[in-house]
């Protein structure tokens, strides 16, 4: 009996095994926390933005400098909001005095090391006023400030016909902006760095003596790219139109789009040290009003000294920055945009980048292309699930062919696993160590790739595939199975729509690799269980990622791996939970 | 955090999550442990009788559980029974939840070494099965029920194409003679059945995360129902390749079975395919059975579930660790599936009349 019970009592090796089970999760559970504690000391994510609700002007909190702007856009009777632009200096800022000649000299005086800031003296038409025009050379519209400022303002005579003597600067002020200049975008400020700041960014600034407000006109134009076909995101069907570097024409873009009037843009300025303009884009009565919030209060939290792409965004208001999975999609085309739109997402443009991101994300849009919607039913859903097992492909493949070679090449048909042992006869390296190898050989020419001058790119891929692959081959480095497999895995790769989804299933590919070699088949699967369970916890903007694929509510599957047919699609996804849920009746 | 139920499912997920739950790694020895019971090819018909008797139980347990809408049996029982009888019935249901864990994952260890990974060390493989486990209850009822409906139809499509295809072997006479010796071995096969189909438990707490408990009863009836065919199968299909005598003398007939044809398909055998999708369904089994255990812990003892669900991994793997053979898992499995009786079937309805009392003085 005894011995009975003592043969069931674990020995110390199991009790060992057994705290060595509870030390990994425990020790990787504290590493994160540490990691995410040391991440929340440095980063403003989880701070909460104190600024008004509902996309106003107020500014984030801490520094008081990312002034919010809304130009143009929103406000009827512009005016610089809250300008104060004195960007990182503490003192009060400097204002104009309404001398003209003080004026100018503390213009120049803050500009003195800006040799590209042009002066223009004029005299305001009859009564002889001196203004002086400050523009930038490139940046302000030469011929148009010609005609419709400087011609308008030395020429007025009409205007002042009444008067007798000079009017008091109200006056003026209203004579000039509603008489004379021929300009739509006008702005006032009092300020000497504001001023300069619209300046540098291509507005003329016009000031005259007696007046303490200079007026700022709206005649940038920079050098731009014009519209053309997206590189990243290629379509047979669908618009030719990408966005552009210019946020002014990629909003037009968006507007362009159709006829409605619930489309939302609201403008945030981001960058502590460099200001640059963002644009948040959402339907009202589309997208859920609580997300739309959350994304407000995350743009707010950020702080940063210079946004160079829409990247840094991407990074500054993803959920989890552990997770080697998109929260953000970037694209460059605008029909996907308004799709995303549509569904209830919300999108944000930032100026001086082609591509814009796109929020919350589900796993299901990895693998979506707008393509699917616009060819028949049939051919989307045939597309859709080729990609499916292509992303599949390119996970897997790698691994299990080191799982089957090395493990179970019981579980592969004879024939076939006969053939493929001897050709490997010759190779002197374990499968794992033969599958790295070509797979290492292949990402890095397609970095290469990427990186030559474009006519030789292509063939330069092709011929170091082919010779590299031939080459191993015959020098019994590699089996042939394996050239197969891995070019098999690189082009599914390449199927996937989205470029930097693709990476993502790179990098998740070697980790499937090492699980195969540690534990073959079973490693493989609970590579997948791992991944999945990844999946399940990870969120975006507070949307399950894998929403898509185990809904809460079935008709959401009508749109994953099936397109069913446009008129069956009646319902919008309601893992977005939208306001209006009905797509069409 | 403890005593506070986090989120919420439909209806289908708790149904989802029940049929995962009972879908266990006794598909693969039902048939051999039931025949060595009833000695007759009779053994699908207790396994239907099976099914729709355990139905009861978990009938009886959902009603008690939906008297008491929001909370886990470890939460409500102390106004039932009292603290005391509380505390000890819930210890013995957090115990039931981890023997009944470990007794899977050792199912899976005791699988994956014989057929896949032979030489690689138990304990890595149970360790990086836990790990995994461990990383998907952290997520809560939610990422259960999500990996449930992630798994189903993977698992479902295999299995019964498996099936099908391993009708080549079928042969109907060994089914014959159908109550060849009346009914008394029906009932003696059915005495192994409870450790396949102890559904009750799972809704000791599951009830409390539904968004409607009103439809328990229906959960429990539903779930316990669609695994009938997926045992009914595994039966009629091995004893009708193998007949009684040759199920009898092997470990693992289900298995077996698909490890005994070949079709020229592209993989030619099925099993890898069979095991890897029966991992999955036994992680989503081990992951279920886990969290209750966690859930009962943290609840009673009133700690953070996360700690709790850290704290019960050691204990799971000694448990998993302690049967010496395989021919003691089958006997912890036997001693389980006798617990589970015992304690679901003897306890159900008295606790069901006492809380409908007990409902009634208040």
């Amino acid at each position: 009996m005894w011995h009975g019970i003592i043969g069931w009592l674990p020995g110390w090796e199991r009790l060992a095994q057994s705290l060595l089970i509870l030390a990994v999760p425990l020790g990787l559970t504290r590493m994160m926390l540490w990691f995410r504690a040391e991440e929340g000391k440095a980063s403003t994510r989880g701070q909460r933005g104190e600024g008004q609700k509902g996309g106003g002007v107020p500014s984030s909190e801490d520094t008081g400098e990312a002034v919010q702007s809304s130009i143009a856009a929103s406000n009827k009777n512009p005016s610089v909001n809250g300008a104060r632009g004195g960007g990182r200096d503490a003192e009060p800022p400097l204002r104009y005095c309404g001398r003209l000649q003080e004026d100018v000299a503390s213009f120049r005086a803050v500009s003195s090391d800006m040799s590209d800031v042009n002066v223009r003296y004029l005299q305001i038409g009859k009564p002889r006023i001196p203004a002086v025009l400050f523009f930038v050379d490139g940046l302000t519209d030469k011929e148009g400030m010609d005609i419709n400022i400087l011609k308008p303002l030395m020429n007025a005579v009409l205007a002042f016909d009444g008067e007798a003597a000079v009017p008091p600067p109200e006056e003026l002020k209203m004579i000039i902006t509603q008489r004379i200049l021929q300009v739509s975008e006008i702005e006032y400020t009092d300020e000497i760095m504001a001023s300069l700041k619209k300046v540098l960014f291509g507005s003329a600034v016009l000031l005259v003596e007696g007046m303490p407000e200079v007026i700022v006109l709206g005649t940038s134009k920079g050098n731009t790219r014009s519209v053309e076909e997206p590189i990243s995101e290629a379509l047979l069907r669908g618009p030719r139109v990408g966005f552009n570097e210019t946020l002014s024409d990629n909003t037009a873009l968006l507007r362009r789009h159709g006829q409605h009037t619930g489309m939302v843009m609201h403008s945030y300025t981001v960058g502590n040290r460099i200001e640059k303009e963002m644009m948040l884009a959402y339907i009202k009565g589309i997208a859920n009003e609580e997300l739309i919030e959350e994304i407000i209060r995350r743009i707010r939290t950020i702080n940063i000294d210079d946004v160079q792409e829409s990247g840094f965004i991407e990074q500054l208001l993803e959920d989890n920055y552990l997770s080697p999975f998109q929260q953000i999609q970037s694209t460059e085309r605008p029909d996907r945009v308004m799709a995303a739109l549509l569904e209830g997402r919300a999108a944000i443009l930032l100026d001086g980048t082609p591509f814009a991101l796109i929020m919350p994300v589900t796993f299901g849009m990895l693998l979506q292309s707008p393509e699917d919607y616009y060819d028949r039913w049939f051919s989307g859903s045939l597309l859709r699930i080729l990609r499916f097992v292509a992303a599949t492909i390119s996970l897997f493949a790698p691994a299990l062919y080191i799982s089957f070679l090395s493990f179970h090449p019981g579980l592969i048909p004879t024939k076939l696993a006969i053939s493929i042992i001897s050709s490997r006869q010759g190779v002197p390296f374990p499968t794992l160590v033969e599958a790295l190898i070509m797979e290492v050989a292949i990402e890095i020419l397609r970095e290469a790739g990427l990186r030559l001058p474009k006519p030789i790119g292509p063939a330069m891929g092709i011929v170091g595939g082919l010779i590299i692959g031939q080459a191993a081959v015959e020098a019994g480095i590699v089996s042939p199975i394996l050239v197969i497999v891995v070019a098999l895995t690189a082009i599914s790769s390449f199927s996937v729509p989205m470029y930097s989804a693709g990476i993502t299933l790179r990098l998740l590919r070697f980790a499937a690799m090492f699980f195969a070699a540690m534990f073959g088949l079973y490693g493989i699967v609970l590579f997948f269980l791992l991944l999945s369970s990844h999946l399940i916890n990870l969120k975006s903007f507070g949307v399950p990622y894998l929403s898509m694929i185990t809904p809460y509510r079935m008709s959401d599957l009508r749109d994953f791996i099936i397109r069913i047919p446009l008129q069956l699609m009646k319902r919008r996804p309601t893992m977005l939970q939208p306001e209006d849920k009905i797509r069409k009746r | 955090m403890a005593g506070k139920i986090p989120d919420r499912i439909t209806t289908s997920q708790a149904v989802f999550i029940l049929v995962n739950y009972i879908l266990v790694a006794s598909v693969f020895t039902l048939p051999r442990t039931a025949a060595e019971k009833a000695g007759t090819p009779d053994i699908w018909i207790s396994v239907i009788c099976g099914g729709v008797l355990s139905v009861l139980p978990a009938f009886l347990i959902a009603c008690m559980c939906r008297k008491f809408p929001g909370e886990t049996f470890f939460q409500f029982a102390p106004k039932m029974i009292g603290k005391p009888l509380a505390l000890a019935t819930g210890t013995l249901f957090c115990l039931y939840f981890l023997c009944y864990a470990a007794f899977e994952l050792r199912s899976v260890q005791e699988i994956t070494v014989f057929f896949l990974l032979e030489g690689t060390p138990n304990w890595a493989v149970a360790a990086l099965f836990i790990w995994v486990a461990l990383y998907l209850c952290r997520g809560g009822i939610n990422a259960l029920s999500r990996m449930c409906r992630l798994i189903t139809p993977l698992a479902w499509t295999i299995f019964f194409g498996v099936c099908l295809l391993s009708l080549k072997i079928f042969d109907i006479s060994n089914l014959r003679p159908v109550l060849g010796e009346g009914l008394a071995p029906v009932f003696r096969g059915m005495s192994v059945l409870p450790l396949s189909y102890t559904a009750g438990e799972a809704l000791l707490f599951l009830v409390a995360f539904m968004d409607k408990p009103k439809q328990a009863g229906r959960v429990a009836v539903l779930g316990t129902l669609i695994t009938i065919p997926f045992y009914v199968t595994s039966a009629v299909l091995t004893i009708g390749a193998f007949s009684v005598e040759g199920t009898v003398t092997r470990t693992w007939p289900f298995i077996d079975l698909i490890r005994s044809f070949e079709v020229a398909l592209l993989f030619e055998r099925f099993e890898s395919l069979l095991l890897a999708i029966w991992t999955m369904q036994i992680f989503s089994t081990f992951c279920i059975a886990l969290y209750g255990a966690a859930l009962g812990i943290s609840q009673m003892s009133n700690l953070k579930l996360n700690h709790c669900l850290f704290a019960v991994l050691p204990l799971v793997y000694l448990l998993t660790e302690c049967p010496p053979g395989i021919n003691s898992v089958f006997a912890f499995g036997h001693f389980i599936g006798d617990w589970a009786v015992l304690m679901f079937g003897g306890l159900s309805l008295p606790l069901l009349l006492l809380s409908a009392f007990r409902r009634k003085k208040t």
